[in-house]
């Protein structure tokens, strides 16, 4: 079948049910989106279907077919996914770092729907876990670019 | 005077009495009748063996007789009974702990009338009242296979929980006289053949009754054919709900093409649902082994139940709902956190991977059951060919409190058009009760 991934094509040859994270991380070589829990429970798998977050272990490959993905390799090509990571950055939120990646994918994906959400509705977004407990962290930094405007 | 005709009367009464408890005691510890008593069975040709071996897979019979990592069919799965625990026996041909020392006239009175050698009653947690529609043909295979198919194994068979005087079992012979039938399914001559055959497993090798039709206070079915009309109509049993199987349009099968009754007992899953709860067992060990012609002689036979729109309710119509709007509601917030990734925020799920909750018969039944097991205790794995599936519902007994999940519940059972229900934390914490393994007081099994 054919993938579109941050803006390139690729032809993959899967079973209709495989897990989109194993594709794009065994059969691309694309290892930022990690795996997590496997569940759809913890966010470190978090990638970007149409602009809308998803969590690629519970996402069955033949349903992205047709549609755009953006991983976290190609966050920065994306001029919301740039300023988050600069956010990022500023804040140093990353401790050990494996949740991050899914951290970004799911701001991005609230700050292009919502671009000045209240903390209320960053609080609802952003539920990813994280072991190390950079929550405070990730809060700020989002609470920042809640403030900025886009360009600014 | 009066003393002696009081004596003379007694006497007379007294014996009609004893002639009464002489037939009673016969009715109840008596064999019943088997076609088979003059045959001999010494020719298993391995064409009649791999032939019962199919009618065990129709039957299910593993389920119970075989424990996960014991020997094939030696038994010892337990079976909580109201009054007490029981186990499932050792049926491999082991002569003396299993059944190799039954005949083939032994082996059809245990399968289709409930019966041991020597006139014990079995609990019908057998499902003899279903098997006793088996055909000849297909009892003589299944001796066949259990004879020769099946690898003997010494295990001895677990003595029951149930005390005394409770575990007489010849009043058994009386529930059978009311409740069981006893006769082989006939064909009705005003349908064809495909609908005969279906008619025939779903009401014999299948037992689908044993948990989609409801029960009496006897614990009896309270039909075993399409003749009565709470055949298949949906029941609570084990902590879960079996849906109906009948027409209706929330509940049942009403929105399911037979092709789709076929790709769910092959595959398990299709547009509307994936198996979970007891039915994955039914699945992983049952309906994918049956072929291509039974399974759509199924789906013809369970489309022609007609569904009851009164107890069905108003049918279900997918309404749109915008969940994001709806975030001070602390439900439709653990759905967007919890559940959203797969089931969408549509509620239309992934294709049939991951199954809609919009339409959904565990949120349309006013039975809460299902739902609320699933979210505790998370979904089994499906074995499709011999392959596990990719996607499991989690158990989030412990994320979620009572009242978070009462409450998420609750959105999803009135979201998208669902009518379900609001479902309320006790009913929660009751299940979790029930279904926590290390309760003093667990469900293991009624029925199967």
């Amino acid at each position: 079948m054919e993938l579109r991934i941050n803006q390139k094509t690729y032809e993959v040859e899967a079973d209709a049910d495989t897990p989109l994270l194993w594709v794009i991380r065994d059969d691309l070589g694309l290892t930022g989106t990690k795996y997590g829990c496997g569940l759809a429970q913890c966010g470190a798998c978090s990638v970007l279907v149409d602009g809308s977050v998803v969590r690629a272990c519970v996402t069955p490959v033949a349903g992205v077919v047709g549609r755009e993905v953006t991983t976290i390799e190609a966050i920065e090509a994306d001029s919301v996914g740039k300023r988050v990571v600069a956010a990022w950055v500023e804040h140093q939120v990353a401790q050990c770092g494996y949740c991050q990646s899914g951290q970004v994918m799911a701001a991005t994906a609230l700050l292009k729907h919502t671009p000045n959400p209240s903390d209320a509705q960053i609080d609802a977004a952003m539920v990813n876990l994280c072991r190390c407990g950079t929550y405070n962290a990730i809060h700020a930094a989002v609470h920042d670019l809640a403030a900025q405007q886009e360009g600014a | 005077m009066t003393h002696s005709r009081f004596a003379r009367t007694a006497g007379w009464l007294a014996l009609p009495c004893l002639v009464a408890a002489g037939l009673l005691a016969w009715y109840v510890t008596r064999d019943p009748a088997s076609p088979f008593e003059a045959e001999q069975a010494a020719r298993f040709d391995p064409a009649l063996v791999s032939r019962g071996e199919y009618v065990a897979r129709l039957s299910d019979c593993v389920a119970c007789h075989s424990l996960p990592g014991g020997k094939p069919f030696a038994g010892g799965l337990e079976m909580a009974t109201p009054l007490g625990a029981i186990h499932a026996t050792n049926v491999t041909p082991d002569r003396d702990t299993g059944i190799g020392h039954y005949s083939l006239a032994d082996f059809d009175r245990a399968v289709r009338h409930g019966v041991a050698p020597g006139g014990r009653r079995l609990y019908p947690a057998m499902p003899y009242p279903s098997y006793a529609k088996l055909s000849d043909d297909d009892v003589r295979a299944l001796y066949a296979f259990f004879m020769k198919g099946v690898q003997p194994a010494q295990q001895a068979n677990l003595a029951s929980d149930i005390p005394w005087p409770l575990n007489m079992r010849w009043p058994i012979a009386l529930w059978n006289g009311l409740f069981a039938a006893n006769t082989p399914y006939a064909a009705k001559p005003d349908q064809d053949a495909q609908w005969n055959r279906g008619a025939y497993i779903v009401q014999g090798p299948g037992h689908c009754g044993s948990c989609h039709t409801p029960r009496g206070l006897a614990f009896n079915e309270k039909a075993l054919d399409e003749s009565g009309k709470p055949f298949l109509a949906g029941a609570l049993l084990d902590g879960w709900y079996a849906p109906s199987l009948r027409a209706d349009h929330n509940t049942g099968l009403g929105r399911w093409s037979e092709a789709e009754i076929v790709q769910f007992l092959k595959t398990g899953r299709n547009r509307h649902a994936v198996v979970y709860g007891s039915m994955t067992e039914a699945f992983n060990n049952s309906t994918q082994f049956m072929s291509d012609d039974d399974l759509a002689a199924i789906g013809r036979y369970l489309k022609s139940l007609p569904g009851d729109p009164q107890r069905d309710g108003t049918p279900w119509q997918y309404q749109a709902e915008s969940v994001a709007a709806k975030l001070d509601n602390p439900g439709a917030h653990t759905y967007v956190t919890r559940c959203a990734s797969c089931h969408g925020l549509d509620g239309k799920g992934q294709a049939e991977w991951m199954p809609p909750l919009a339409g959904a018969t565990s949120a349309l039944a006013k039975e809460s059951a299902s739902a609320i097991n699933i979210t505790l205790n998370g979904s089994q794995r499906i074995v499709a060919a011999g392959l596990p599936d990719a996607y499991r519902m989690p158990a989030f007994r412990e994320q979620l409190s009572d009242r978070e999940i009462a409450e998420v519940l609750s959105f999803v059972r009135g979201a998208w058009g669902n009518h379900g229900g609001a479902v309320g934390a006790q009913a929660v914490g009751t299940l979790r009760g029930h279904t926590d393994p290390a309760s003093s007081s667990p469900i293991v099994l009624h029925m199967r």
